[in-house]
């Protein structure tokens, strides 16, 4: 028996602040999710939005600062690019939230690297010509759906709608790594997902490559390289019997679905798992439509696993909270905005 | 007062840090020394020769040694002005090694601080009054905790002796886990048919007292006199009677977890561990029984023919004096399963421990000695150990080598090609260490005649696939990754202590590390000793250890124990605590305070009710000197006076 | 800046042991600071600190068994409770209480001694020297006077001690 319950379920617990306008998230999209990513944009938007979680994008967002091309500018433009978004993304919210797993990284590695260096801070000042905020919370989406939505309620809204789907839980290394820094799951065994995919009726078993390399950005080097990586994460998804691999990291997407009939022409394989992103699946589970998440746009189709989803079951999606105990006693309902698309 | 002060150089230990010269210079012009020299090496016999020969021409009443630390031989030195006519306590060492030549690079720092302990080490001698010891009786009785091999070499060895010994074993059988062994390194000699006959002789011994499914409750006293509670526990059998015919756990309807068999294979609520437990006792889990969990079932009870079964049963707990306590505690397995998700953190039946392959290769196993894997029975014929699991992996926090892992791997391997003829084993490892007598050649055996092959990595995954499971490693000296397809995967999981070790060394007031492995009171001079005078070590409860180094260990701890005990009286020492009875005010603060209840009232002639300390009893903490409100309670050789002293020389 | 007056109280099975591990070891510490071993902490007397600080010390580090490892069970209990409360007071009589430190280290910790050493020089130092103005204010050295300074009948004073 693992016991990937008890420490997820602590997780969700934990900072359940209760005050009002907490599940307002100040929400900083990045370029995938405005570009090759958008459907994941959309699904988060969509999903979001369902839940009663408000997303106020940041106005005047700039790069994250994780493309390799601003380290060969300037050493320090890893960090001061962050910087002013952490600086912008403060107004009015505790808290931020970045999906990509990519930008994600590099907030949290500026954030701490601010932290230690009064140096950097200067620098950072003088760019932006005010004294530097720099400490928002930061959170990824899985992090942000599980703080704000207990596995209980969401169980109980969408009546086990994914039931028959096993879907294997894929983290890659950014959302975890480096463990100090990040503080985020158990970087050789995160399990923050499972609780809420398992909410929705479907299985999800151990996925022992959970966390193992896609290949990263060594697509554009040396591709044989994520061809590689990303083969064996799929085949050993199949090779269990999984359904789909569920990620929340545009560039493991990219590698995992964009490529796989690069896989399949280069091994011979004849590979063909579906690959959707958290708030996908978590969309699907409230029974929004799957082109408005953007399921169809995949290269991989979904269409087995859309047909195998339980027909009918549960109700329309309304936008209500299920956020772990804050809304848990009242009636769990922030207002109804018809269920998007569907 | 005549002061003699001698400065040690310790070949150049001291002498290449301290000017010891300076030093034996400046303690000339200290007050009441006449003589100050320096000895190359102050413990060896010229040196305490030279200190004699000093003592005795010059007449010295007192002596400062500047050496190495007075835990290495404040003992030597007492004896050393002893044997020169003064009284023992007489003598004062200072620490100019371990805390200056040692710690410092600058020679004039080093020499300052050598004169300023030495001129400290003066102030607090020219206090000390001679000191005298006194005796007690010794109980000539011996506690061993713990029946693994270790305990029962210990406890026949004691015995042997003439003294009597009583051996408590919280499981249901002696033997350890070398009775769950198949065979055994490097000789490949069958591990029961070794251990058994001394399981029975321990049995059997007119000296020695088994208690099983007892475990120590409570401990009083000290060296010498130890008032120890057991705690014997309910087991619903009555062990006189029971026969061991193992009727009742024929027709035990309550399934239970085998613990001897390391989980491989199912028990019964009621059971004999394996059938040459000794004592060949039937034992009852409650927490499995359905007569105490639904009230419902009574089998045993009915069906044995001695009418041993008693559902009345109760703890029993019994007092006994013992002069001295042999603790042989051993290890269990690390629980592997929460730091290594990478291995399936125990969700792949095929991926067992290294305990539990034991088991399935023995002929007395749950399989009778047919290998199969747990998932289907099959026998497996790739078959993939790896090294280190809790061993040696900063990662997980547990830095320490289990010491036998490399060695019972090897075992292990041979003794599969001989179950598996057409099987292949391969070997993940760090290193190889195998550095007892006749270990090398043994694990060359494995690679040379037994076709073992032996990967240097560590493995990064195991997945299952295909019915089979991938072992995902690096081979470090082709250079590259490696997979292997393996039916079965045998993890060597590192060594913890024994469950409650802490907690028990606490009882006895005895130190241990943070894995909870016991600690010797010196890693190479006091190997088998406790910080705690009577209390000794034997075995894996010390340090992951091999069967043969365990039971050298027991043989010296037994040898220890008689020694101590032959002498029928031992000397307590005379650092302790005096009340002036003049001047107490009867307050009692001083009584209560004290840790062993040294401190009693005492009534004087004129009525007035004063603290008297009780030699026997004072351990020479200190505590009561503190608390006394009108400080009339006095350690000897650490008086306030002599402290004081010590304090001011040092701010002159 | 004349030399940091630096002591130590280290019980015997504990602090000393881990003290003698690091010479062992050869880890290099600072040379101020001078060790005086006690059996264990429980014999540490508040006022003997006082008088240390009043006698001009700059630094006073005491050093015992972990809590639960105290060879003499509770000493370090008893030695707890009474330097915190020392610890407390060490305002009132004019010390500044950074100066005082009170710490476990066990007979294996030969490295943590090494670095209690070091960080608590390097603390002193950076405090500097007692300025004048704190030593001997009278509240000290009244009550050191009448606590630890109390003639020791055990030994008598010392030229009472036989020759
Ligand atoms: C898989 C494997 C294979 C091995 N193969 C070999 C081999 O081939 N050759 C070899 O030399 N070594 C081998 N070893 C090592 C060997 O098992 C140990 O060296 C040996 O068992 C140590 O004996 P012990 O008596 O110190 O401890 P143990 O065997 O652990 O015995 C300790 C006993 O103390 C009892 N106990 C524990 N706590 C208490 C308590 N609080 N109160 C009362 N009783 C208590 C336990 O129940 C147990 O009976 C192997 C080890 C493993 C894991
Ligand atoms: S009472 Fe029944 S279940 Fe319990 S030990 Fe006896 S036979 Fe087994
Ligand atoms: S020194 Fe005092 S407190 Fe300590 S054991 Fe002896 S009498 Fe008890
Ligand atoms: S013996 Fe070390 S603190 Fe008591």
């Amino acid at each position: 028996m693992n016991d990937d319950s008890r420490k997820v379920s602590a997780a969700i617990n934990a900072p359940a602040a209760a005050e009002p306008g907490r599940n307002a998230y100040s929400y900083f999209p990045g370029c995938s999710l405005t570009g090759s990513a958008g459907e994941y944009d959309a699904s988060f938007r969509l999903t979001s939005e369902a839940l009663g979680i408000r997303l106020d994008e940041i106005s005047d967002w700039n790069c994250c600062g994780a493309s390799p091309a601003p380290h060969h500018w300037s050493g320090n433009l890893g960090v001061l690019l962050p910087a002013r978004n952490l600086h912008i993304a403060g107004d009015g919210h505790e808290a931020m939230v970045a999906p990509c797993a990519g930008c994600y990284n590099r907030l949290k590695n500026a954030q701490h690297e601010l932290t230690g260096s009064e140096e950097l801070r200067e620098q950072a000042a003088r760019v932006l010509e005010e004294p530097v905020r720099y400490e928002i919370e930061i959170l990824n989406l899985v992090e942000l759906f599980a703080r704000e939505v207990s596995p209980e309620a969401l169980a109980e809204r969408v009546q086990g709608r994914l039931a028959g789907l096993n879907l294997a839980t894929y983290y890659g290394c950014l959302l975890t790594r480096p463990a100090k820094i990040m503080n985020f799951d158990n970087h050789r065994n995160p399990v923050s997902m499972k609780p809420l995919l398992r909410a929705t009726g479907a299985q999800s078993d151990h996925f022992p490559f959970k966390s193992e390399c896609c290949g990263s950005y060594m697509g554009l080097a040396k591709k044989e390289i994520v061809l590689r990586a990303s083969r064996r994460v799929i085949e050993v998804a199949a090779g269990l019997g999984f359904d789909a691999i569920v990620t929340a990291c545009p560039l493991c997407h990219q590698n995992l679905d964009l490529r796989q009939g690069q896989i399949n022409k280069a091994f011979g394989t004849s590979l063909d798992m579906p690959v959707l992103y958290y708030s996908q699946v978590l969309g699907l589970a409230l029974g929004l439509g799957s082109d408005d998440l953007g399921i169809d746009a995949h290269a991989i189709s979904a269409r087995k696993l859309l047909a195998k989803i339980g027909k009918g079951a549960g109700g329309p999606a309304a936008a209500t909270s299920l956020k772990p105990e804050a809304n848990q006693s009242t009636p769990a309902s922030i207002g109804t905005i018809p269920a998007a698309g569907s | 007062m005549r002061i003699g002060v001698f400065v040690c150089q310790c070949g150049t230990n001291i002498a290449g840090t301290v000017a010891t010269d300076k030093v034996a210079e400046a303690a000339l012009s200290m007050r009441d020394v006449l003589h100050a020299e320096t000895l190359q090496y102050t413990c060896s016999d010229p040196g305490q020769r030279a200190i004699i020969d000093a003592v005795q021409k010059k007449g010295l009443t007192r002596v400062v040694i500047a050496a190495c630390s007075p835990r290495m031989h404040e003992t030597t030195f007492r004896r050393t002005i002893g044997q020169a006519g003064m009284n023992a306590y007489m003598m004062e060492m200072v620490n100019i090694r371990e805390h200056c030549s040692w710690i410092h690079s600058d020679i004039d720092i080093a020499t300052d601080k050598a004169i300023d302990l030495v001129q400290k080490g003066v102030a607090r001698v020219r206090r000390q009054v001679p000191l005298y010891s006194t005796t007690v009786p010794v109980t000539r009785r011996v506690l061993v905790i713990g029946g693994g091999v270790a305990g029962i070499q210990a406890a026949l060895d004691i015995a042997d002796s003439g003294l009597p010994v009583t051996l408590v074993e919280r499981g249901p059988t002696i033997g350890g886990n070398m009775a769950r062994l198949d065979k055994t390194f490097p000789t490949l000699d069958c591990s029961s048919c070794i251990l058994t006959p001394r399981m029975v002789e321990a049995k059997q011994h007119e000296n020695i007292r088994l208690m099983v499914n007892a475990e120590i409750e409570q401990v009083r006293g000290y060296i010498g006199n130890f008032e120890v509670d057991v705690r014997k526990k309910a087991t619903c059998v009555i062990e006189d009677k029971c026969t061991g015919c193992m009727i009742c756990q024929e027709k035990c309807p309550g399934k239970a977890p085998d613990e001897f068999n390391a989980g491989v294979g199912q028990s019964k609520a009621i059971s004999i561990p394996f059938p040459q437990a000794v004592p060949m006792v039937a034992a009852l889990r409650k927490e499995y029984c359905r007569q105490f969990i639904n009230g419902k079932c009574g089998v045993c009870k009915k069906v044995c023919p001695a009418d041993a079964v008693d559902y009345e049963q109760v703890d029993e707990i019994t007092t006994e004096m013992f002069g001295a306590v042999v603790v042989a505690t051993g290890y269990e397995l690390y629980d592997w399963r929460e730091a290594y998700p990478d291995y399936g953190g125990g969700q792949y039946p095929d991926v067992v421990t290294s305990l539990q392959y034991e088991r399935m290769l023995s002929a007395s196993g749950p399989t009778a000695g047919h290998v199969q894997r747990p998932s289907d029975g099959a026998e497996p014929k790739q078959v993939v150990f790896v090294s280190c699991v809790g061993s040696r992996d900063e990662s997980v926090g547990r830095p320490l080598c289990c010491s036998v892992g490399c060695m019972y791997i090897a075992k292990q391997a041979i003794l599969t090609k001989e179950h598996i003829p057409d099987s292949q084993s391969y070997v993940f490892y760090i290193d190889i260490r195998a550095t007892g007598k006749g270990y090398e050649e043994f694990t060359r055996r494995a690679q040379k005649e037994f076709g073992a092959i032996y990967l240097r990595g560590r493995v990064g995954k195991i997945y299952p696939s295909n019915g089979q499971l991938v072992v995902m490693g690096t081979d470090t000296l082709s250079g590259g990754p490696v997979e292997i397809e393996a039916d079965l995967v045998v993890l060597a999981t590192g060594f913890s202590a024994a469950r409650g070790a802490g907690e028990l060394a606490r009882k006895l007031n005895i130190s241990y590390d943070q894995y909870e492995f016991l600690s010797e009171s010196h890693p190479k001079l006091r190997p088998v000793e406790t910080t705690t005078g009577g209390i000794f070590l034997a075995g894996a409860c010390q340090a992951p250890k091999d069967i043969p180094d365990s039971v050298a260990q027991a043989s010296a701890a037994a040898a220890k124990v008689i020694g101590l005990l032959s002498r029928g009286e031992i000397e307590t020492s005379p650092m302790v605590a005096a009340v002036d009875q003049l001047r107490c005010i009867g307050c009692f603060k001083c009584r209560d305070v004290c840790p062993y209840n040294a401190i009693e009232a005492l009534e004087l002639r004129d009525g007035r009710q004063v603290a008297k300390v009780i030699d026997t009893l004072c351990q020479g903490c200190g505590v009561c000197n503190v608390a006394c409100p009108p400080s009339v309670v006095s350690l000897k050789g650490y008086t306030d006076n002599q402290l004081i002293a010590e304090t001011m020389e040092l701010l002159r | 800046m004349a030399e940091l007056k630096l002591i130590g109280f280290l019980c015997n099975w504990c602090s000393y042991a881990g003290a003698d591990m690091a010479g062992t070891a050869r880890m290099k510490q600072p040379g101020e600071l001078r060790i005086i071993r006690l059996p264990c902490t429980g014999r540490v007397n508040p006022l003997l600190i006082l008088k240390a600080f009043q006698q001009g010390a700059d630094g006073v580090l005491v050093s015992g068994c972990h809590p639960g490892d105290c060879h003499y069970n509770e000493g370090n209990y008893y030695a707890r409770r009474r330097l915190e409360l020392l610890s407390r007071m060490l305002p009132a009589f004019g010390i500044e209480p950074e100066r005082f430190h009170f710490t476990w280290v066990s007979a294996s910790e030969g490295a943590r001694w090494a670095d209690v050493v070091t960080q608590f020089t390097r603390k002193i130092e950076a405090m500097g020297k007692m300025s004048g103005a704190e030593q001997g204010t009278p509240p000290a050295k009244a009550s050191c006077e009448a606590g630890v300074g109390a003639p020791d009948e055990q030994t008598g004073s010392e030229d009472a001690v036989p020759a």
